[in-house]
């Protein structure tokens, strides 16, 4: 596991959110930290952060966009149901592959929960989301799924880890 | 919107430099200024087409534990209950859908441990049984949308 120094957690604490709205970003991250006690420069902050986005800890670097505002008009999250961890273990890269599908993990059942594979698809409207579900339930052979359409976002945050 | 913001969009969802004068790379790829690529992008935060500029951590290599979350709540018990899922910092995301597993949030804590504690004290506090649905195999992550030439 990596672990941080003080001065690295307080680069960090600077990125998980948003970064200074300037023109040298890190500049000012590297002065902001050493006023606090940490002497850091400018490149102390760009190595750590590309070797975080080299080692994949920083999984994706930039902007995070509001997908209706973007275009992205609709979407929702489908459960299918796999027959067996085979099945799920095939069907999933199909769904993978698909553009219209940002995200696709396997979990596993629940208690009056039968489904395993979960999809965000994405449309520009709700019919072309059912659309491109039929066509993937058809394309994967699978017949039971539940299409859950969010009716309101209750929470939509970027988590603090510094 | 037009095309240089869209090409700047594409560049940045994934690429935003992590060098001294970022707008000024994003100018030069794009054929404009740093002043230009600057006020484009604060153009596009101020019309909330960008939510958030910065670092997208994988919690697991942080030694950090995801999961999702399903609750069935009643109608009149949801506004409690979606209150003492969101006071959790963990709780990333949180979304009311048309199933009768009605709540669904997303939770990350410092360990396993901590997770199901978590949502082992939210039901107790509640009464409300909560799936826990982590994920064992993950097929894909996309987070970047075209924007030119859209999808």
């Amino acid at each position: 596991m990596r672990e941080f120094t003080p001065a690295e957690k307080e680069i960090l604490k600077r990125v998980q959110g948003s970064l200074p709205d300037s023109p040298t970003p890190y500049a000012d991250i590297a002065e902001q930290v050493t006023q606090l006690g940490h002497a850091v420069t400018e490149e102390d902050v760009l190595t750590l952060l590309n070797g975080l986005k080299d080692e994949g800890v920083i999984r994706r670097f930039g902007a995070t966009l509001k997908h209706q505002k973007a275009g992205y008009g609709a979407n929702v999250m489908v459960a299918w149901k796999g027959a067996s961890e085979d099945e799920i273990m095939r069907v999933g890269p199909i769904l993978a592959e698909s553009s219209a599908v940002s995200h696709c993990y396997y979990r596993k059942e629940a208690p009056g929960w039968p489904y395993h594979i979960y999809s965000m698809v994405h449309g520009s409207t709700k019919e072309q989301c059912l659309e491109t579900v039929r066509e993937l339930a058809e394309k994967t052979g699978l017949s039971e799924y539940a299409t859950l359409f969010s009716i309101k976002e209750l929470k939509k945050t970027s988590m603090t880890y510094f | 919107m037009d095309t240089i913001d869209r090409k700047i969009l594409d560049m940045i969802q994934t690429g935003f430099p992590i060098t001294p004068r970022p707008y000024a790379d994003i100018g030069a790829e794009m054929g404009i200024t740093e002043a230009e690529a600057l006020a484009r992008v604060r153009a596009l935060k101020q019309g909330k087409i960008i939510r958030r500029l910065g670092g997208n951590f994988q919690s697991k290599k942080l030694g950090w534990r995801s999961t999702l979350c399903a609750a069935k709540v009643p109608e009149d018990r949801i506004d409690d209950f979606v209150a003492e899922v969101n006071r959790h910092p963990g709780v990333t995301h949180n979304y009311l859908r048309a199933n009768e597993f009605n709540i669904w949030f997303t939770f990350i804590g410092p360990s396993w441990d901590e997770v199901c504690a978590t949502l082992q004290g939210i039901t107790e506090k509640t009464g409300i049984e909560i799936l826990n649905l982590p994920a064992e195999k993950l097929f894909k992550i996309k987070v970047n949308f075209q924007m030119e030439n859209g999808e």
